[in-house]
């Protein structure tokens, strides 16, 4: 068993090893995972600490994407703050078990580092799972909260973020990261250690869960099944109140350069730190460019882009992948304003000027 | 005169447990569900351990369990059962944690959860309700449909070369090391059904001591799938079911 380290104690380590001590310092009751490049770290650094001996955290192996994702159900269902990792393609074999936690409406962190796919694809950085995670990825009408960290920092903070959106609408929640994200080694401070809920907090924050029946009330019972055609309509009617609360409560954007730019750049995760260094370079050359990162992918700032839409002439979207985001960019902004693409796929991870040079193709040259 | 005047309490033979919950079943009439129900529910109100149950239902005919019994219960993605219990007994070792699933929920889709389980030995126990079809989508194939047995996907009989040939898991499950006990029972006859409840409460018992993963496989008639009468079903089943799947215990540890 290693030590973990001090309060404030800045650290270096990869965001899949904050992700993992994170997740013990937010008080998480179990992780239930399959090894996958590129975040495999997360389980190994969990079973290098054993938190079990710690804070009484579970930690396991399982046999499958698909047996992770319904430990991960049996614990919530138990009103356990549980999670799981994966990478893209072990995300598409969760799917069932995240419509079902939907449907049974059950929180969880969802923790995906993604790589280029489609198939097998290749263990390089993706952002191509946008889709997949924002529009629905399983069956059904059902929306999951979705945290995009840039950086190190907001690996470990989005952890226990996660957890305390996904118990306040009871909901599926992710944390949408990409492979460079997962990889890379930046400084972080790791939050401070939350107490794991007792039963007794368990049955006040989620009186719902199975724990075992007391004399005194009902049976609790976890489920999605709704054989009435009614009694489906109330539970989806139910699911969509709670998606507007959380569009309404819950958006979460960062603005760079925007306030006097005539161009705008939209991206999220490692494609925002790279826009962050075009808009400089940028800048230098005294073009006016700003940035808006997405933190919150799912409620999506559509707000905040059609306000930006009323003062510059033009958007990019820059994504790791064919273009996923930049339809929600072009429904926020509603045609008002030129919205353009730009991104590479299979792995590889355009440079600042590459996007600084699209910009100028795609929309400041047409000015 | 209302019921309790024309029972006796000294004449009193039979009582209904008081965990099963007054409701219509929707089981077909000659079903060994209800039967099995019956006893899990006697069980647990003998062994005081309402309170301490958390049971999982799969998906198949016993997707309403949780109508049935007056316990906390989650119901599984199809097949899936096995690793809800894992989870719930690893964050709750103190409670009863059981699983009640049919043969095409662990013989099929989830043999992977099934056997993973199992051979972590999970201090859980597994009902396994085998009757060779799939009743609740109208009587198709399943993996322990026996050989010529005719269902909806083999409507002349299952064709070994075809379909493959039925699926012994319990066997392959008494392998295991984390494995504590295994036993195939059936609820046939009187003497049958006190056996299946011995074997249940033992199962219950030691998901209770976390002794190893417990499976006790009851030997099923679907009168309704099978198109027959329930007595007709009960025959058949031992005519044609026991010799595949052979009654007692396989591993009792």
């Amino acid at each position: 068993m290693k030590k973990e380290n001090k309060e404030n104690e800045v650290r270096l380590m990869k965001g899949n090893e904050a992700i993992a001590h994170a997740a013990i310092r937010c008080g998480c009751d179990g992780y239930f995972g399959y090894p996958i490049t590129p975040q495999s770290e997360i389980l190994e650094t969990l079973m290098e600490v054993e938190p079990w001996h710690t804070t009484g955290m579970v930690v396991l192996q399982a046999e499958s994407e698909t047996a992770s994702i319904n430990m991960v159900y049996g614990a919530a269902g138990c009103g356990k703050k549980a999670m799981t990792s994966s990478s893209s393609p072990g995300v598409s074999l969760m799917q069932e078990g995240i419509s079902y936690m939907a449907g049974a409406e059950l929180p969880c962190v969802v923790v995906n580092v993604m790589r280029g796919g489609p198939g097998l694809g290749t263990i390089q950085p993706s952002q191509a799972d946008y889709f997949q995670t924002v529009k629905g990825g399983g069956h059904g009408d059902y929306k999951v909260i979705t945290l995009a960290p840039a950086s190190v920092q907001e690996m470990a903070d989005f952890v226990g973020k996660a957890f305390d959106l996904a118990f306040k609408y009871r909901t599926p929640t992710f944390i949408l990261a990409d492979g460079v994200i997962g990889q890379m080694m930046e400084k972080v401070v790791l939050p401070p250690f939350k107490p794991r809920w007792t039963e007794e907090e368990i049955i006040a924050v989620a009186p719902w869960a199975t724990l075992g029946k007391p004399a005194h009330r009902k049976p609790n019972v976890i489920n999605s099944l709704r054989l009435e055609a009614w009694e489906m309509e109330e539970l989806n009617l139910v699911l969509q109140g709670r998606y507007r609360e959380i569009e309404k409560n819950e958006v979460l954007f960062e603005e760079i350069n925007c306030e006097d730019a005539n161009y705008i750049l939209v991206a999220f995760g490692i494609s925002a730190r790279i826009c962050q260094k075009t808009s400089e370079l940028a800048r230098a050359e005294g073009l006016k460019v700003g940035l808006i990162r997405p933190i919150t992918l799912y409620p999506f700032p559509t707000e905040q882009i059609k306000k930006r839409a009323e003062q510059v002439k033009g958007m990019l979207s820059v994504e790791l992948s064919a273009g996923q985001m930049v339809e929600d960019v072009r429904l926020a902004v509603n045609g008002k304003i030129p919205v353009e693409f730009y991104g590479r796929m299979g792995g590889i991870v355009p440079t600042p000027d590459e996007v600084l040079q699209a910009l100028k193709d795609k929309l400041i040259s047409k000015n | 005169m209302n019921v309790a005047d024309i029972i006796n309490p000294a004449n009193l033979v039979y009582k209904k447990n008081t965990v099963m919950n007054e409701v219509p079943m929707h089981y077909c009439p000659g079903c060994s569900h209800g039967v099995v129900h019956k006893i899990i529910g006697e069980i647990i109100e003998e062994m005081g351990v309402q309170e301490k149950t958390i049971a999982i239902a799969p998906v198949g005919c016993a997707v309403f369990a949780y109508k049935y019994l007056d316990v906390d219960w989650q119901q599984a993605a199809h097949g899936r059962a096995p690793a809800l219990a894992t989870a719930i007994k690893r964050l709750l070792p103190d409670r009863l944690v059981f699983t009640y699933q049919g043969d095409g929920d662990l013989a099929a889709i989830g043999t992977a959860e099934t056997i993973h389980a199992c051979n972590r030995g999970e201090n859980i126990a597994i009902i396994f309700i085998n009757n060779g079809i799939y009743g609740m989508t109208g009587g198709q194939m399943a993996p322990t449909t026996l050989a010529g047995m005719k269902t909806s996907t083999t409507p002349n009989g299952r064709d070994v070369p075809l379909a493959g040939n039925p699926l012994n898991i319990t066997d392959l499950l008494a392998k295991l090391d984390g494995v504590c006990y295994v036993t195939r029972q059936a609820v046939h006859t009187v003497a049958g059904v006190k056996k299946a409840k011995r074997a249940i409460q033992h199962a219950f018992e030691n998901s209770m001591q976390n002794k190893g993963t417990s499976i006790v496989e009851v030997v099923s008639t679907c009168n309704a799938g099978w198109k027959m009468t329930p007595a007709d079903a009960n025959d058949w089943m031992v005519e044609n079911m026991f010799p595949v799947f052979p009654m007692g215990d396989l591993k009792n540890e």
